[in-house]
Order: C-alpha cells, then structure tokens, then sequence
C-alpha cells in the first residue's frame, strides 16, 4: 500500500504549466499526486503509486479581488493565512475553518472537501466556491460557474471536484464569495458533568443568538483548557458587539440553569487564536499511535457517538477522546494507546466496531502504519458505479492518485 | 415506438397515471417559455416507484423524458424538445419526513416551495430559496434550476440547502445522494442540472431559524442608476442585508396600480432593502443602510418592522413580472447577472440599447447579487417588435458577458439560451460537463436538447468527451 520509491517532485509555473505535466504524466503512465500544504494529506487511502509529486506552490496569488464585489479568484496553491491577510485588510474574509492555514492551501482544502466547525453559520468551502478552474490528464483547463454570485451557466462542475481528492484533476484556481468579517469573536467554555448532557443540549438549542460553532470535547487536553474539567463545552460567537454580548449573556444564563455555574470566557485574538488551535486538533496524530474518524450524521446524535466511541475504546484496551459538534453532526473520534504496536494489535477489532457502530466513519488522521493498515472509507455508498463512471471517464488513465478515494478509485 | 411506448405505460400504470390524448397532452407541450412541442405521453405518476418504472420503459423504447415540476421555467426547461414522455410531478408533492430538531426535511419534487415554508413556519423554521415564482413553482424544479430569490443574497441558492437527492437513472434505478456519504459530490451536480442527469424524486433539504427580527426598507431614488450606485455601496460597506431589490418606474407603476402596497409612483426607481437577525443589530443596520442611501440621492427612506406590510411589499415585489400584463400584451425577461461593482454601468446600457431599438424596457431585479432581469416589452403581433426584442436581447447579453457577467443567474439554460452557453465557455470547458453528461445519461435521454448547444459545437464537446 505505501509508496516505497521517492516521487519525482514537479512544480508547475502557471494553469497551462499544470494541464501539459498531467497530460504528459497521463502518456508515461504516471502516477500523479497533487501536493498543496501536506495538511490534509492523510485523508483518504495512501496511493497505491506515486510517481511525480505535483506540488502546486507556484500556483499562487489572489487575482480579481475587487472587495466591492465581494468575490475573489484565488490559485490553487495559494495558503489560508495569506488569503485571511490579504481579506482582513478589506475588513473580509473566506471562513475556510481548515487546520494549519499557514500552511493548507485553497487547492488542497477543496480537495481534500474541509468542512469545519463553522459551517453551521457560513456554509462549507463548496458552499462559498462560485467558478473554478481545473487541469486535467488530457492537457486542458476547463472552467466552470465564474465571478458572479449567482450562476447558472451549465452544470456547477466546481462540486464536482471540491472533495475528489486530487483523483479528477488540479484544481488550479477557483472563485470565491467573500463575506464581510465579523467584527467581534468570543469563544466560551464551560465543564459539562456528562450527567448534565441532555440539559446541556437543550439549554443550546434555546439560545436565541445561535453560536457559530457548539463542541463539546472530551479529552484533548492541550486545547479548550478548563482547570479540572475533561469534558469541555465550547462556543463560539461571532458578529457585532452588541450580538456577541448578548449571545454570552444568554449562554451564561442558559447553562446557569442547567447546572452548570462557571464559563470561561476568552475575547478577539485570544477567542480566535483559542479556536484555530482546535480547529488544528481535528488532524493532530501526536507520536503516530493516534488513529482519529470523522463521524457525520444527525447534529443531535453526535453526542451519543462520542460516548460509543468510548465504550468501544473501553473494551479494546485503547484510550478515546472526542469533540462532537452540536450544530453540524459532526463527531470527531481519536482513539490511542502507549504505543504503535499495541494499537496496531487491536485496530482490526476496533475498525471493524467503529464501521458496525457508525453509518458514516472515515479515516481523518493518524499514524501511517494505522492508517495503512484499514480502509480510510468504509462501506461504499450506493452511488460508486457512478462515481467509477465518472473517474473513469476524467482521468481514463488511472494515474492521479490511484487507489486513494472511495470504493478504491 | 411510440405507440408501443404508451400502450407499454398504459399497461404498467393504468390510464390515470399515462396519458396520451391529444388534448391531455397540450397541457405538457409549453412552459413559461415561448416556444413548446407536444410530447407523444405524459406521465403523472404517485410515487418513486412509478416515476421509475416509467423511465426504465422509456429509456428501453429510446423515448426522452423530460421532467416537470410547475412548468414555470422561462427558458423551455420543461418543453419536449423532441417529442417523447413528459413526467409531471405534482401528484409527488408531500413532506415525506420533518425533522425540526436536526432542521432538515425530505420532500418530494412536486412539492410547492411557498407550501413547504407554510408548513413548517410554526416549529420557527423555514425553507430559505424563496424564487419570485415560489406560490407556483416545485422544490424540484428549482433544483432542476438552482434557483434563487430575492433572499439568496444573504442565504444562498438552492444548492446551498440541499443536503441529498433521490433520483431515478435510465435504467430505472433509484439512487440516494448526501452530503454526508463520502465521495464526489453528485447532490453538487444535480442541482442546477435541469434534468439531464436524471429524474429527481425526493430531496432532502435544509431548514434554517426563522430570523429574530425582520426589517424591510424602501427608498426612492431618482433613476436606476443612482439606485445602483447605492447598492455597491452598502455591499461594499461590508453590509449584506437579506434583500436588496431594485424596481424602476415602469414596473412599481404596474405593480402598485395591482397589489397597492404604497410604492412611490414619482420615484425612477425604488430600492427595497430588507435586513433580517438578531433584534440588536436592526437599529445600526437600518441606519448604515439609510445613510448611504440618502449619500447616493435617496429621495425617501421609509422602513417597516411590519409584519403585514412587508408581506405586501414582497407580494407586489415577486409578483412584479405578473403585474406587467398592464403596460405590453408580451415581455421578454432576461437574467443575467454580473459582478456588482458593474451594476451602475450595466444599467446605463441596457437603457441605451432599448432605447436603440426603440422597445420599453422595465427592470425589476436581484441588485445585490448583481442579478438583472430586465424585461423587455413588446407585442407579439407586430413582427419588427420581435426582431427588435430578439437583437436587443443578443446584445444585452453581450454587454454583460463582456463586463465579466453570465448568461443566466437563476432561471437556467433550458432550450433558450443552449446557444448561447459557448459565449460564455469554451469546448474544452463545455467537454468537461459532456463528460459528466455521458456519466449519466449516455443514451442523452434525459431532457435532451437542453443546456447543451446544438449543431456543429455540440458535435465538438461529443468527440472531445469520447477521446
């Protein structure tokens, strides 16, 4: 399964550049993988072969920014941080919620289909995605949507490839809507005594002012701190001043009657900063014996499956810890043991309990021998004929990434 | 063929689900659209089941289907281009589940968009693509459409609330997409596909929080420009109300002589504003709004926190197309949509170029979304009019493609516009969706001669997708 051979690296100059390395790769059969920030890189299946490593950090700049329009085409290799930079200075932003911005690419995080804890409030990256450009193995770019906000034109091929994982094509720009960046951010944290969960819940559901993120983390000690605490409930607000106060006033209160006296909380940098070093846990595989699923599914079941994951942790001598996300259904689940090797003994029984506990789990992070050692996907959806199809008929040589995605396309 | 294709339906699914008498089948040969054709059947079928059965029976005989919601499309979305089965979907109109907890729900496509909101607006939620057609028109045309609305500025477009699709192949197989299954994106690909790819037959939507507070304000400027410049401005403020609806003086006069919702008649054009959130930021937010009016000629400024009376004013807004009938016998409405900051410009040329062509012009459109649908008037009967409208048409388009615009923001490509797709991309970009085309329905059964130009580019993007 792993790529034993080191890759030839290739950075293409420019869009043109791309589609003549992919075509010519196509002709030598050779296998591609495309190489933005290395962030998201242990999603999906290792390669089964690498034989050029297309990095696309050339591929960068912001182009058409007019901030009037509140659109911007962005190249593929362009990193998060520098698009926040850029945005910030017009008073906007794309809220991409993706781990490591100063590294993760705007290529990559479409790719790799990032959808963060925010995207409750502003929709995921595909949602704020309004044209693209992509190189394929043919040697053409094709373009789809464009600058305009709302677009019509011919199928919204941009979907088509935010999420394939470098198995169609390079995503070498694409177009995005920007919003205005909210002026003020608050993050809360509060101890939940799991006893206090279902009131919890519903003490969140009844917040007139909705947060824009609502985890509840269990373990992951190196983030979201609360002196004592294991299990973490964190908010995030954001808005203007007088929406933000409010939303903590109510959530104060809220969580007062539920039981839960004590919230923590932390303002603009600090609140940002806070809430960047969870995004960035969501992938942290510390010491290569962590192994972390992606659970999605109903918002008011992800809590109910952290606490599966730790039952299943429990009886297969591993360790758990969590962050479900109250607003997206989301369920982060990273299990770990002392080394490699006594993960390694029980990751069969454990992949094979989380697969049979969960409708939807995939593979997020981890140790490469673990992860090497199951299926990052799970069961294929009742759609992978077509999604074959469509692999087949973009990319007919089979040369990008082969192996990597779903049903092993 | 095709008497053995309905004999074959008839057989299937019994008399009240086929049709094929003439006189049924006019119903099926238009939609809003000005051109139609009769098809040889129509099938109206009650759930999945017979909606699948129907295409797998047709696809067998070589027949085209071509699905209908409302038939409110207006670029021939749903016309039988050539001939075959139209399969109306109004019988499959409910609520199949309601999850108000997890704000999502599943409803069939026949369903009618105003009825879903309607439905669930006392659990405090709502279905938000709101298109002006939305008393009429089905959750599964505006999938077919990806349609928008006056509230998608803030909201987006169906795309963004559709979480899954339900669809039906040519084989007849029914086929479950969603968001959260890992994998390409298909739900990305059907919306906005106008039932080329398949018959959809349930879609899984997502419901948002009805807003705390709602405000809607009106003000009246001198021209359409002034109106325009006014709204680059609260965009580029970094203000994105819910709506920002610019009507000129030919529409609110028809519009208030029908609905009398207090439009100032004396106004070039009116600028209707509506802000929608937490109650504390509807001061500050009315304010910013009114002053940068009021800094690009604003007349008046008038708001209502109202219930009632913004209802009215976004009745007369989206009944404003209908309300028309008054001023010409025919209209012609466009739909592009170009980058906002263009606005200003682009209106200055669409009165240039009715002017030219000596045609009344009235606009009524998505301003902040920089989407125009200028309507051009006309009668049918008076054949230079046509031509007119036809030309003046062609070259608006242009003007907006050449400002860095589209051809369609919201209403689709459907049959009208297939010509004009490669003004837009090129047959490489074109290549790339008739390969996503050969995917799924390589027989080219579904809903055929749509999207796609005809003739010889057609024939290029069919061997670029095959080599």
């Amino acid at each position: 399964m792993s790529v034993t051979v080191a890759p030839r690296i290739v950075t293409p100059a420019n869009a043109a550049d791309t589609a003549a390395t992919l075509a010519a790769c196509a002709r030598d059969g050779a296998a591609v993988v495309t190489v933005g920030g290395s962030t998201l890189q242990t999603i999906g299946n290792a390669p089964r072969r690498c034989d050029v490593a297309l990095h696309t950090s050339a591929l960068r700049g912001i182009r058409d920014y007019d901030p009037r329009d509140m659109t911007a085409g962005i190249e593929g290799g362009t990193t998060l941080a520098e698009i926040a930079r850029v945005l910030a200075e017009q008073g906007q932003w794309i809220p991409f919620d993706a781990p490591l911005p100063q590294r993760a690419t705007a290529g990559g995080t479409l790719a790799a289909g990032w959808a963060g804890p925010r995207r409750a409030a502003y929709g995921r990256p595909r949602d704020l995605v309004i044209g693209s450009t992509i190189a394929l193995t043919d040697g053409t770019l094709a373009r789809a949507g464009g600058m305009v906000v709302k677009n019509v034109t011919g199928y919204d091929m941009s979907k088509l490839y935010v999420g394939s994982l470098g198995t169609l094509g390079v995503v070498v720009r694409a177009n995005f809507k920007t919003l205005p960046r909210p002026p003020t951010r608050r993050l809360a944290i509060a101890p939940v005594p799991e006893d206090l969960r279902d009131r919890t819940i519903a003490a969140i559901g009844g917040l007139a002012i909705e947060p824009v993120a609502a985890l509840v983390i269990d373990g992951y000690s190196r983030i979201a701190r609360y002196p004592g605490a294991s299990l973490r409930l964190v908010l995030l607000f954001e808005g203007s001043e007088a929406v933000v106060e409010r939303g903590t006033r109510d959530v104060r209160s809220a969580l007062g009657r539920a039981g839960i006296p004590e919230t923590l909380l932390h303002d603009g940098a600090d609140a940002e900063h806070l809430f960047g070093e969870i995004v960035d846990a969501y992938i942290d595989a510390p010491g290569e014996r962590t192994l972390t699923y992606r659970t999605t599914g109903l918002p008011s079941t992800a809590w109910a499956r952290t606490r599966t994951s730790e039952a299943l942790a429990r009886q297969n001598g591993l360790h758990a810890e969590s962050i479900a996300d109250l607003r997206t259904g989301d369920a982060i689940l990273r299990f770990s043991a002392r080394t490699v090797a006594t993960f390694a003994a029980r990751l069969a029984a454990l992949n094979g309990a989380v697969r049979a506990a969960f409708e939807r789990a995939t593979v997020l992070a981890g140790g490469e021998t673990l992860r090497g050692s199951i299926d990052a996907w799970g069961p294929e959806p009742t759609t992978i004929a077509t999604m074959r199809a469509i692999k087949a008929h973009f990319d007919p040589a089979g040369i990008l990434a082969p192996g990597r995605y779903v049903g092993a396309i | 063929m095709v008497t053995s294709l309905a004999s074959r339906l008839l057989e299937a699914l019994g008399p009240d689900t086929v049709r094929s008498s003439p006189e049924d089948l006019a119903v099926y040969a238009f939609d809003a659209y000005s051109e139609g054709r009769l098809p040889s059947v129509a099938v109206i079928p009650r759930d999945v089941r017979e909606a699948a059965l129907a295409v797998r029976i047709a696809f067998e005989c070589g027949v085209p289907v071509v699905p209908r919601g409302a038939g409110s499309g207006l670029c021939g979305g749903a016309i039988p281009a050539q001939g075959g089965l139209v399969m109306s979907m109004v019988r499959m109109n409910r609520i199949l589940e309601l999850d108000v907890r997890n704000r999502r729900a599943r409803v069939q496509p026949g369903l009618i968009n105003l009825d879903l909101s309607r439905a669930i607006a006392t659990h405090g939620i709502f279905y938000a693509p709101d298109p002006s057609s939305q008393k009429v028109s089905t959750i599964g045309g505006n999938v077919g459409t990806n349609a928008g609305g006056p509230h998608c500025l803030s909201y987006g477009t169906t795309t963004n609330h559709v979480l899954g699709i339900e669809y039906v192949d040519g084989q007849g197989v029914i086929h479950h997409t969603s968001l959260d299954d890992p994998g390409y994106d298909l739900t990305g690909l059907l919306v906005g596909s106008e039932g080329t790819l398949g018959l959809v037959t349930a879609v899984d939507v997502r419901l948002m929080a009805l807003p705390e507070s709602v405000r809607v304000g009106l003000a009246a400027f001198p021209d359409v420009e002034s109106a325009s410049e006014a709204v680059s401005a609260i965009i580029a403020a970094g203000i994105v109300p819910t709506a920002l609806e610019i009507m000129d003086k030919l529409i609110t006069s028809a519009v208030e002589a029908h609905y009398h919702a207090g439009f100032p008649l004396d106004a070039g054009a009116v600028l209707l504003v509506e802000i929608a959130g937490p109650r504390d930021d509807m001061a500050s937010g009315e304010a910013a709004i009114a002053r940068i009016a009021q800094q690009h000629g604003a007349l008046s400024w008038r708001s209502s926190a109202d219930a009632a009376e913004r209802e009215a004013l976004w009745a007369s807004r989206k009944g404003a197309a209908g309300a028309l009938g008054r001023i010409a016998p025919n209209y012609y409405i466009q739909d592009a949509c170009v980058p906002r900051t263009k606005l200003p410009a682009v209106m200055h040329e669409i009165e240039r170029i009715a002017g030219a062509y000596d045609l009344q012009v009235g606009n009524v459109f998505h301003a902040g979304d920089g989407n125009l649908h200028p309507l051009l008037c006309f009668d049918r009967r008076d054949e230079r009019a046509v031509r007119a409208v036809v030309e003046a048409g062609t070259e608006i388009l242009a003007t907006c493609i050449a400002m860095g615009g589209t051809i369609s923001g919201e209403h689709g490509i459907g049959y009208e516009k297939r010509d004009s797709l490669s003004l837009v991309f090129d047959t490489d970009d074109l290549a790339a969706m008739g390969r996503v085309r050969d995917v799924f329905d390589p027989q080219r059964l579904f809903n055929p001669d749509k999207i796609f130009p005809s003739g010889a580019v057609c024939g290029e993007v069919r061997a670029a997708a095959v080599a």
